[in-house]
């Protein structure tokens, strides 16, 4: 049951936007650190705490409001000069903030926040006092308990000249009034003037919601007007192309095809093609938001981490305003948090080794996200000492995750990507920040859940990049189309390489398996009749290059048919093995989107065909023998 | 009794604060509000599009709302304009600021409609008094 029945949409903005507030605070919190007597900072810190108390009275969340008035006054005094900055208060400080985000976590919940840890507000007092450490000192009341009562008699509202005169004493305007305002009753006027009434009950009034979310966040998106403006303006275009369609339709049928109707046709057809496509791609803006806002929260993390571990990190952020699709923004919070983690426990030396190697002492992680073409990149560097290659070869190894053999025939590359293997871990020890080894197979999970992929480049004594590329939305799969026999079927253009044709005198067999050599790499072919489990009826003409995080190969196929933008509609109740969803191309015909990674496994260790049966064509499945 | 056609400005860097007064005033029967995120857009719409009242908060970057007030009460065509200021501050020194500058009201948050009402009913009623006086 939810404490704030009647108020979810006032609570779902506030969350939002407090919450946004509250990472802006975290962030300028970091920077305050390095410059403690920056005002304007300490101006905007304040701010955002008065922000949020302003908001939090409305919703009756008591003791949010009585934590952020406290910090409030806190900044109120360091802003002016009343107080200053010392690691101590810095602590109380983040811990007020810390204590204020636990406090959304209850909103969230529908459920009103407990009352702060009394230990904080203790400490908050006495930073307050300027006395921290020292015994409790007397605090200013936290501010909205329960309001005095005061009797509101009819028409008793406060002249306020004669309110300046009561509260100040000043001899400006000096009436006979002011006389007759004793200083004693000085307080009754101010709270008659700021109108407070005892029975003022904040939520009662609040705007009515309907919904019964329990979890109050989410659901909704922000969007700024001029796209929607945009949106409806090309709606609208459609339908007045639309009708243009109809009356031609009925002139056509009516028999009439001169040149000039069909040229008129044509027009309307290819304004109607520009505006769909026009009209997609507003929609999927509307789903767009700046990576910022997930970047935000991250300087904060890696601070107390770093802290934490005794390191003196600084995470630098760049390109916040890279715009990506909002459920995207959301399965990205974990993983790229485990990589910033990562970086600053195992990616960064400490200090003392830092020196040793000649490198300045503080250690920069960058963030950064740019769009590159129709993909995202999201790259999370250190500068610390980079993967060692062998090592993490011998480590899988030594915990059996590969044998030998498998260990010496990998590359770099197919090294670094062994830290992606469930149950490895890099670190000879444990830390309680990361290492356990559940982890960076989750991450790469669930880059790959978004349709992305995970890479990872790396020097020695230079530092380590993890760089994440996302296509940029989900709705809209840029896909090859190939055939067999007359069959066609879609694969991901993002994973495919180039096209080559299939000879007979480049193939080679290696450890009986059909293989070619592209370039000085040796690559498996795999044909895809066998991957289906169909017969493979003639040779392959062509092959497709194709390239997942573990292997390169190359799919053998009779034919292509060219690229298309495939909208993917999943298979809801029914999802055959190897099949990721169902298209429509554009002469109505149904397609098949293949999830290659699922096939590949079905493939059973991308076993190959030999060179003689792929060559043969007509020779059936393994089965035979 | 409210007249629907008084125009309202609505200033508050927070947006949830500006859609929750704007919801009290229509809840009153003001309809016709308009919305600014801090002083200078105030200033801005005011000086360009025709106002009957200003609702404003205190604390907001670039232009708080007591300069705002002050810069209302310096301009000629402008200083005629009712400005309630409405503030989480309960503190003595900034009442008084607010009373300095020439604010025609002040309301803690928070606040319930009634209390809204009651102090738009006294401003209008005193402006009413004034005109005659």
């Amino acid at each position: 049951m939810s404490d704030f029945a009647g108020m979810e949409e006032l609570l779902q903005d506030f969350l939002v936007e407090a919450g946004d507030l509250l990472s802006g605070v975290d962030n300028k919190l970091v920077d305050l650190e390095r410059a403690p007597d920056d005002r304007s900072l300490l101006n905007d810190i304040f701010r955002g705490f008065h922000t949020i108390k302003g908001g939090a009275g409305f919703l009756n969340a008591t003791e949010l409001v009585t934590l952020c008035h406290l910090t409030e006054n806190l900044f109120d005094k360091l802003r002016n000069g009343e107080l200053e900055i010392t690691p101590e208060a810095m602590d109380v400080i983040l811990a007020a903030t810390a204590g204020v985000r636990d406090m959304f976590g209850f909103l969230e919940q529908g459920v009103q926040p407990q009352p702060a840890d009394p230990a904080l507000i203790g400490n908050l007092r006495q930073a307050l006092a300027g006395e921290l450490g020292a015994g409790g000192a007397a605090a200013p009341s936290p501010v909205p308990a329960p309001a005095p009562v005061v009797a509101t008699p009819a028409g008793s509202e406060p002249d306020w000249n004669l309110l300046f005169n009561a509260v100040t004493g000043l001899p400006v305007a000096v009436e006979a009034a002011a006389a007759a305002a004793p200083a004693r009753s000085s307080e009754e006027v101010i709270e008659h003037a700021i109108g407070r009434r005892a029975t003022d009950k904040p939520g009662s009034t609040a705007p009515v919601g309907r919904r019964d979310t329990e979890k109050a966040r989410d659901n909704t998106i922000r969007v700024d007007t001029a796209r929607l403006d945009q949106v409806l303006n090309l709606s609208g275009e459609i339908g007045l192309t639309k009708n243009r369609l109809n009356a031609l339709r009925s002139d056509i049928l009516n028999g009439l095809n001169d040149t000039e109707t069909l040229h008129a046709l044509d027009v309307a057809v290819s304004q109607l093609d520009l505006l769909v496509s026009d009209l997609q791609n507003a929609v999927m803006k509307t789903r767009m938001q700046p990576i910022g806002r997930l970047f935000q929260k991250y300087p904060r993390i890696a601070r107390d981490l770093a802290r934490n571990l005794g390191k003196d990190v600084e995470l630098v952020l760049a390109g916040e305003e890279t715009e990506i699709d909002k459920t995207m923004i959301e399965d990205l919070s974990d993983p790229i948090i485990h990589l910033i983690r990562n970086a600053v426990d195992h990616g960064v030396e400490s200090a003392a080794e830092r020196r040793a190697s000649g490198k300045p002492e503080k250690s920069i992680v960058r963030l950064e996200a740019r769009q590159e073409g129709d993909h995202i990149l999201i790259m999370v560097a250190d500068d610390g000492h980079g993967m060692n290659a062998e090592k993490l070869r011998a480590k899988a190894v030594e915990k059996g995750l590969i044998t030998d053999e498998e260990a010496n025939t990998m590359d770099e590359r197919q090294s670094y990507n062994l830290v992606f293997l469930p149950g490895f871990s890099t670190a000879a020890q444990v830390s309680d920040v990361s290492g356990r080894g559940v982890g960076m197979d989750v991450v790469r999970t669930n880059i790959q859940k978004l349709n992305g992929s995970i890479e990872i480049r790396s020097q020695l004594g230079k530092g380590t990049t993890f760089i994440i590329s996302l296509p940029l939305t989900l709705a809209i799969l840029p896909v090859l189309l190939v055939r067999l026999g007359e069959q066609p079927f879609a694969v991901p253009l993002s994973m495919v390489r180039e096209i080559l044709p299939i000879e007979a005198q480049h193939i080679q067999e290696v450890g009986g398996r059909a293989t070619m050599v592209v370039r000085g790499e040796v690559l498996p072919i795999l044909t895809l009749a066998t991957m289906l489990g169909w017969p493979q009826e003639r040779p392959p003409e062509y092959g497709v290059l194709m390239h997942t995080a573990e292997l390169s190969f190359i799919l053998a196929i009779d034919s292509f048919a060219g690229r298309e933008d495939a909208v993917i509609k999943s298979l809801d109740d029914f999802r055959p093995k190897g099949v990721a969803g169902v298209t429509t191309l554009s002469n109505g015909q149904i397609v098949l989107i293949l999830d290659m990674k699922e096939l590949l496994g079905n493939a059973g260790e991308f076993r190959g065909v030999s060179r003689s049966v792929l060559l043969q064509g007509g020779a059936a499945l393994p089965a035979t023998v | 009794m409210a007249d629907p056609k008084t125009k309202f400005l609505v200033v508050d860097d927070f947006s949830t604060m500006r859609r929750i007064v704007r919801n009290l005033l229509k809840e009153l029967g003001y309809t016709n509000v308009d919305e600014a995120e801090d002083g200078a857009v105030a200033l801005q719409k005011l000086n360009s599009a025709q106002f009957d009242f200003v609702v404003t908060d205190w604390n907001m970057p670039n232009m708080d709302g007591l300069t705002l007030l002050q810069t209302i009460r310096q301009t000629p065509h402008l200083k005629h304009l009712p400005v309630l200021m409405i503030t989480a501050e309960a503190k003595k020194e900034n009442i008084i600021a607010a009373a300095q500058a020439g604010a025609s009201g002040y309301i803690v948050k928070p606040f319930t409609s009634a209390t809204m009402a009651e102090k738009l009913e006294k401003i209008f009623e005193k402006m009413g008094k004034g005109a005659v006086a």
